[in-house]
């Protein structure tokens, strides 16, 4: 699909930025964004596009001039040439010293995936490297969200596929008055490797890669 | 700032107010702390301590105007006294002045200020302004100061990497963390992991990768962020050569993330498969997705190496696509649009999906999978830009499921490249009102009302999503503070294009309408009056995204010194670097695009204003004439625009809510290209890669007479669009011939430098030295 999923970086900030207010209510600004990524650099991921590397590996492209080469486009999901934020996941440790459980635990502050990209499982693979990263990197036990209750879409993919649990509801959560679920995942590093969702043959690396082709 | 006690300086009555008030200010009390310097400033008007905390205290207590005036003052009576130097530094920095803020802070320290936190204050700001030389000494001298702390050796070793003094860098890292290694506590952990990491970095930016790879390894049980650990152990193996360890890595960051698109190429690379033939290459991907058969990249690569015409790839086509469509999934074209680049790729996509069209599609039950094939083929045929068969394909999508929201994206998307915009709004909005929960399919029926300029839909639309403070009628307000840039800019575009519209009616209008009659100037000043509001108001939304990306300049403020305590060196430092090309980036190059055309037609429209003659007069007859008519109407008008001004104003009370202020500015100003050029400075360093910097630049250079730098940027210019021996462009022909012209032309020109300019450009463009003009223009012309 030229998506590949990657840990995001500043220089993503603004097309996640981008992103988000396209697709959600809950808006943050800049300043949000950055934080997060210089107190928690390994927790957030994105989705992006790559037409370029798509173009560069055709052995069939040929030599002749394809025209002057254009400026990237001046779309604010787009933070290259040819690469855009089509997806993200922004996430955090809890830091508020006020919090009543002091077990290191994360959480995701905002995920959202382009309407024209869902069901391909973005938000899920996004979501794994997210939890897996906390985990590894800051010790997570568990991580928590909040869900609208009506989300539907959003309540099968913690429930369902990623085994959160329902925790309590939050009566008026949204500013618009609307309840959430709380919910939440016990984080264990073994069985959070991303590939094991996966359940393909395991490449146990003990073999040449070629030798059988 | 905390003056400390028994300090001599304070001899007599007049020093003893000062400290009191100092106090005072210290606690934000500022109209105590006034009294008390006023008092000083009575007795002793040239009091500069007190004279310069006037001055701070004027800016806080909104006094603004007045502020600098005292601080100057103070400045000018006492320059080297280090209470006056850091008042002055404290006044700047409020108003975030970070030149004049670190000089002053400096000269507070340099000239004895025995208060040492000054030096972190002003380490802050000589990062701000990137005065790494000094920078390195504050962070150096409040290391000595409060050595006790992890996070000042950090700041000095980011001070020296800054300088790009590696070892220094590495030296400091490593001495603390001998020093620290004692005592790390499982809080320090973090911390501690991405100090290594950063050290390891350096090492190998220092270009001594071997020894960076042995660090890394030595170091390893410090690494608690694996997938860095992993990403720089295979780099630098790959750089080492060791190119089968680091296949083994990238094996191990497959397993963590096989959705990552670069750990396939780079384990091609580290296989040596990228020159090989296809079909073992295929086999390998094969592999790869029998380990991750969930993942894209195993079955979508092998699709951009493989040739159209291998014998594997229509099947390899078939097997990628058909699934998709089958499981109805809305990205399926837009996956493999990449491909569409290579035109026989396209045929072969082409053929596959019709041929699953006429062959599988009849026997499959499930309707949707129709839907999504039509939806398919829709935009592949608008792709191709065959509007017809691609309006039949996605109509008979939409005569299947009238309530699935993506087909309406499509179809308006249709009709909007068939020039109706309107109607594709409305379609837009159809598709809207069919999922008023989801704030995507609201922001693109947002955007098509924009491309229809209809600005208040477009506005009423997303404010449905917008916070509505009491008292305010849409969300313009808001889209301001959250920095909806995609908003502002298409606003502004619709904007421009109504005022060039009315520009057109206008033309038309005087063309055809020779008669002066009461009426017809009533109407000429209608449209008039059109457009100057909205060539305001189009400058006033590219100039609030400017002011959005001053903030986003300004948020790293608080980053230098917080990421020294967090310790997230590099990524730090790597926000610096963002930072500095932030004037590069898509939204931000757009809105200068915007800018400058209007410029560049103000800038005309001065030119042809000072040539014909006398018409400022005759003008100003009419509105005299205007005002006597208007003042009958005058509550009715004054209601209606104060309506207009609650609708588009962008901040509470806003001044200027229409940029009238700014246009009547600009057009008034006969240094209208050199502002353009200040607005495009940035880019000189940071856009050089961009055709739009060049461009620009070029013609402000044209225009103000700069020929030799005119010429610098048709060559930058050429490099930019890929121009070269070979290939010659006629946009640039186009302009060394117009560079030659406007420069022998130019009386007022230096003849040397024409000269220069000349011989410049035909060792630039050889051919242009040989060939006449017509000859030169017809090989420039790609």
């Amino acid at each position: 699909m030229g998506i590949t999923i990657r840990q995001a970086t500043i220089n993503d900030i603004q097309a996640m930025q981008n992103a988000n207010l396209h697709n959600l209510p809950e808006n943050y600004q800049l300043k949000y964004y950055m934080y997060h990524i210089l107190s928690w650099p390994q927790a957030s991921f994105v989705a992006t596009t790559y037409e370029d590397i798509v173009e560069s590996n055709d052995t069939e492209a040929g030599e002749e001039f394809g025209g002057e080469k254009e400026d990237p486009k001046g779309d604010s999901a787009y933070i290259n040439r040819g690469e855009k934020i089509v997806g993200y996941v922004l996430g955090k440790m809890e830091d508020d010293p006020e919090a009543e459980d002091k077990t290191p635990h994360g959480h995701i502050t905002s995920l959202s995936v382009m309407r024209t990209y869902r069901r391909m499982g973005i938000a899920e693979k996004l979501m794994r490297q997210s939890l897996y990263a906390m985990c590894e990197s800051f010790d997570a036990q568990y991580v928590s969200l909040h869900v609208r209750k009506s989300n539907r879409a959003a309540l099968h993919l913690y429930r369902d596929s990623l085994n959160f649990e329902v925790t309590s509801i939050e009566k008026s959560y949204y500013q618009d008055g609307e309840d959430a679920y709380a919910m939440r995942l016990t984080l264990e590093l073994d069985e959070l490797l991303p590939s094991l969702a996966q359940k393909g043959e395991r490449d146990d690396l003990s073999k040449d890669l070629l030798e059988s082709l | 700032m905390v003056a400390k006690k028994g300090n001599p300086i304070f001899a007599n009555k007049e020093d003893g107010n000062f400290r009191e008030a100092l106090k005072l200010y210290d606690a934000k009390q500022y109209k105590k702390a006034l009294k008390l310097v006023e008092t000083n400033l009575k007795k002793n008007s040239n009091h500069a301590e007190s004279l310069a905390l006037k001055g701070c205290i004027n800016h806080n207590i909104g006094n603004k105007s007045e502020a600098e005036s005292y601080v100057l003052k103070a400045i000018q009576k006492a320059p080297a006294n280090y209470l006056v130097n850091h008042l002055a530094g404290i006044y700047y920095r409020s108003v975030e002045n970070y030149v004049e803020a670190s000089k002053w802070l400096k000269a507070a320290n340099d000239n004895g200020s025995p208060n040492k936190p000054i030096l972190r204050d002003l380490s802050l700001m000589q990062t701000q302004i990137r005065d790494y030389k000094n920078l390195k000494d504050s962070r150096q001298q409040y290391l000595e100061f409060q050595p006790g702390y992890r996070a000042n050796w950090t700041g000095v070793a980011i001070a020296h990497h800054l300088n790009k003094d590696y070892a220094a860098a590495v030296s400091t890292l490593t001495k603390i963390e001998g020093i620290i290694k004692e005592h790390l506590t499982d809080a320090d952990r973090y911390e501690q992991s991405e100090c290594v990491l950063y050290k390891v970095d350096i090492i190998a930016k220092s270009g001594d990768i071997a020894k960076a790879l042995a660090t890394l390894e030595e170091d390893s049980s410090e690494i608690k962020d694996r997938l860095s650990f992993l990403e720089y152990k295979a780099r630098f193996l790959m750089l080492l050569d060791k190119k089968h360890e680091a296949s083994l890595i990238y094996r191990q960051l497959l397993q963590r993330n096989p959705d990552n698109m670069q750990y396939y190429n780079l384990l091609e690379l580290s296989l040596g498969t990228v020159g090989n033939s296809v079909d073992l290459r295929l086999k390998l991907y094969e592999k790869l997705d029998s380990f991750y058969p969930r993942s894209d990249p195993p079955k979508f690569l092998p699709l951009t190496f493989t040739p159209s015409s291998h014998a594997r790839f229509e099947e390899k086509v078939r097997s990628y696509l058909v699934p998709q469509l089958k499981r109805g999934i809305p990205a399926t074209f837009v996956n493999v649009k990449p491909l569409y680049k290579n035109h026989k790729k396209l045929k072969v996509i082409e053929k596959v999906v019709l041929d699953f069209y006429a062959a599988e599609l009849p026997k499959i039950d499930n309707p949707t999978v129709f839907v999504w094939t039509n939806y398919f083929l829709a935009q592949h045929y608008l792709y191709l830009n065959e509007l017809d068969t691609a309006n039949k394909y996605i109509d008979d999508a939409l005569k299947h499921s009238p309530t699935l929201v993506e087909l309406y994206t499509i179809k308006a998307r249709i009709v909007k490249h068939q020039g109706k915009f309107e109607e594709a709004a409305d379609i837009m909005n159809a598709g809207r009102e069919l999922d008023l929960q989801d704030r995507f399919i609201n922001s693109k029926a947002t955007k098509y009302y924009f491309r229809a300029n209809k600005v208040d839909e477009a506005i009423d639309c997303i404010s449905l999503f917008t916070k509505l403070e009491d008292g305010v009628i849409n969300g313009c307000k808001d889209l301001h503070v959250m920095q909806v840039n995609w908003v502002l800019v298409e606003s502004a575009e619709a904007y421009k294009r109504l005022y060039h519209e009315y520009e057109a009616k206008l033309k038309e209008f005087k063309e055809s309408s020779p008669l002066e009659s009461e009426e017809s100037k009533e109407l000429e000043n209608e449209l008039v009056e059109n457009i100057e509001t909205y060539k305001g108001l189009a400058l006033k939304r590219y100039n609030a995204v400017l002011k959005i990306f001053k903030i986003y300049y300004n948020d790293q403020y608080d980053f230098h010194s917080y990421c020294m305590r967090r310790g997230t060196p590099r990524d730090y430092i790597d926000t610096l670097e963002w930072e500095d090309r932030i004037h590069s980036t898509p939204i931000y190059t757009r809105v200068l695009k915007g800018m400058a055309e209007i410029y560049f037609e103000i800038y005309n429209e001065q030119q042809v204003k000072q040539s014909s003659e006398s018409p400022s007069i005759e003008e100003g007859k009419t509105t005299k004439k205007q005002n006597n008519k208007k003042n009958k109407k005058k509550s009715q008008i004054n209601k209606k625009k104060a309506d207009f001004i609650a609708r588009v104003e962008s901040e509470k009370d806003d001044e200027d809510p229409l940029g009238a202020k700014l246009l009547s500015d600009l057009t008034n100003d006969d240094q209208i290209i050199d502002k353009l050029f200040q607005l495009y400075k940035p880019l000189i360093e940071e856009g050089k890669d961009l055709r739009l910097t060049h461009e620009v630049l070029y013609k402000t250079y044209l225009i103000e007479g700069k020929y030799v730098l005119a010429l610098q940027s048709v060559k930058s210019l050429n490099k930019v669009l890929g121009g070269s021996s070979d290939v010659k462009l006629r946009s640039i022909g186009e302009r060394v011939v117009e560079l030659s012209e406007t420069a022998q032309n130019d009386k007022n020109a230096n003849a040397a430098i024409v000269k220069v300019v000349g011989k410049g450009l035909v060792s630039a463009f050889p051919e242009f030295g040989e060939l006449s003009k017509e000859d030169f223009l017809n090989v420039y012309s790609k």
